[in-house]
């Protein structure tokens, strides 16, 4: 744990937030997570974990949903705050290998961990399937599209206002490749149904999960998820320090 | 004027001497070695490992833990790799930290109880065992023993019988009166007495129209307990003849000074290991220096202090 001092925390739209922190540390890798703590009192008790959206040297950049206390705590702290944060986290995204398409599929807040990874992507031709409610998320984009990354972007929204009308798992069915891999990141709904979708293809995927955690560094045994792997090892493992990112055939979608 | 000493913060749990009375509570900090890039783990007085049983144990499907105004609730069911697996990939690197290690042990029948102790006394490295007759989180074991004497004193005399360590036993709070269940331990032979273990708890997602937990009720910790766990403490401190380890939510030095106000030999720290890795250096810190700033020159001085 150390200090990181707020540069910026502005709202992108709707209750999305976007966080940058002057802190140091060695380096990050895309998925890696970090905790933070909002408040220094006992209420919100828990530190929250964000998915790192930007790494440059010494600034981190996160991206939020005002979703509760914690979250609505942390939109109201000023620039110059400074804030505890744990980290970096987790394991990360592995490459796709050679000769592989990756797909990153990513479902409203779910977005925030492919900004790192798209800019780390050096082979094959990368696409980003995006899933939002409507316009409020499709904000998020707007640094995918400014960036100048060769990545093909694809939109669905739920009410149509913008992109396709649907859900975000319509497009990955239709443009889903052999040689692709596929990334996931959003709701649990939607990530179970990508997981089925490439496991029916025989495509590889890694999907990033959430849970509500407490330590964060795999002591607290509370961000459990089920697998398929059995004795002599648990069915269980840790959100924060076996993933957050997992290969989407192990989990035992059944425990969300 | 006098001259500057440093404090002596070391206290000694009957024969088992610790540098100081700051512990970790089982559960909370893994097999310690997890620590080890946030703090010198060899700081504290002793470590308290996660519990162990006979065999590796699956624990509860999740959700697990939850949330709640100062505190948490959690549900884990003791997940563990089982005693074996502890002694062959943890103990090792355990056995060279310079500072006390616990060994939490459980059991869901009383003949297990005894065979994990056993399994520690003959393995080198672990200075002591503590009982935990308390959990509430597991359909066998845990407080269906902790919760009556006679089912506590059962226990703690196997394991006495099986292991020449020390052994520490680990209190529920959810029991009517805590000085019989202090007077059932001490007669079966602990050697010192910890508590509380978390409090019976239960939220509910008003949404889903459902319990937050798998498990619908876990155990409440953090410092929404702590006025409960202090005064139980002085309580049982009271009746007790061996000494007492406090635990419940403690966060700072002056919490755990609550503790050894009340009574307390030593105390253990719990869940504020989740929300600071390194809390249970800085509550050695904090004791060190309310010593100094208070001219207190060992822990014995003010333990207990409030009768």
């Amino acid at each position: 744990m150390s200090s990181a001092t707020i540069i910026n925390n502005s709202r992108l739209g709707g209750r999305f937030f976007r966080l940058s922190l002057r802190w140091k540390c060695g380096g990050v890798l895309p998925g890696q997570f970090v905790m933070l703590r909002v408040s220094n009192s006992l209420d919100p008790f828990l530190r929250r974990p964000f998915g790192i959206y930007d790494f440059s040297g010494d600034v981190l950049d996160i991206l939020y949903k005002v979703v509760g206390k914690g979250t609505g705590m942390l939109s109201t702290l000023a620039p110059g705050t400074d804030v505890d944060i744990l980290g970096p986290l987790g394991n990360g995204f592995p490459p796709a290998g050679k000769g592989k398409n990756p797909i990153m599929v990513a479902g409203g807040i779910g977005i925030a961990p492919f900004y790192l990874f798209a800019g780390e992507v050096k082979e094959g031709k990368p696409s980003l399937f995006y899933g939002a409610k409507g316009r409020d998320e499709v904000a998020l984009l707007k640094d995918f599209k400014s960036r100048g990354l060769k990545l093909n972007i694809r939109v669905s929204t739920e009410d149509g206002s913008i992109g396709r009308k649907g859900l975000v798992t319509d497009i990955l069915k239709e443009r889903l490749g052999e040689d692709s891999v596929v990334y996931a990141c959003g709701p649990a709904g939607m990530l179970k149904e990508v997981s089925n979708i490439a496991r029916k293809r025989g495509v590889k995927c890694y999907v990033s999960l959430e849970r509500a955690m407490a330590c964060g560094i795999g002591v607290c045994l509370g961000c459990a998820v089920k697998t398929r792997k059995h004795p002599p090892a648990s069915a269980y493992r840790m959100v924060c320090s076996d993933g957050p990112v997992f290969n989407g055939e192990e989990i035992d979608w059944g425990c969300f | 004027m006098g001259v500057f000493l440093k404090p002596d913060t070391s206290v000694k749990l009957g024969r088992l001497e610790l540098k100081n009375p700051v512990m970790t509570a089982s559960g909370t900090f893994g097999y310690a070695l997890e620590f080890e890039p946030y703090m010198d783990v060899e700081r504290l007085g002793a470590v308290v490992l996660k519990g162990l049983s006979l065999k590796p144990r699956d624990g509860n499907p999740p959700p697990r833990s939850c949330e709640t105004p100062c505190g948490m609730l959690n549900s884990i069911g003791l997940q563990n790799v089982g005693v074996e697996a502890f002694i062959k990939e943890k103990l090792p690197r355990l056995k060279r930290l310079k500072t006390r290690v616990v060994a939490n042990i459980f059991g869901e029948t009383i003949i297990e109880y005894a065979e994990v102790a056993r399994r520690l006394d003959s393995a080198d490295g672990v200075d002591a065992v503590e009982v935990n007759i308390s959990c509430p989180n597991v359909k066998k074991g845990g407080l269906s023993f902790g919760s009556d004497p006679s089912g506590a004193a059962k226990v703690v005399t196997a394991v006495r019988k099986a292991t020449k360590l020390h052994v520490m036993t680990k209190l529920s709070p959810n029991v009517t009166d805590i000085r019989v269940m202090v007077r059932a331990v001490e007669d079966a032979g602990t050697d010192s007495i910890s508590l509380i273990n978390t409090i019976p708890g239960m939220a509910i997602d008003v949404e889903r129209r459902r319990a937050v937990l798998s498990t619908v009720t876990g155990g409440l910790s953090g410092p929404a307990i702590r006025p409960i766990a202090v005064r139980m403490v002085w309580e049982a401190a009271k009746a007790a003849t061996v000494p007492i380890v406090g635990i419940g939510g403690i966060v700072n030095a002056r919490d755990a000074l609550e503790f050894i106000m009340a009574g307390a030999t030593a105390v253990e720290i719990g869940t504020a290991n989740f929300l600071d890795p390194a809390s249970a250096i800085a509550v050695v810190h904090g004791i060190e220096e309310y010593m100094r700033k208070n001219g207190v020159r060992t822990i014995k001085e003010i333990t207990g202090a409030v009768n």
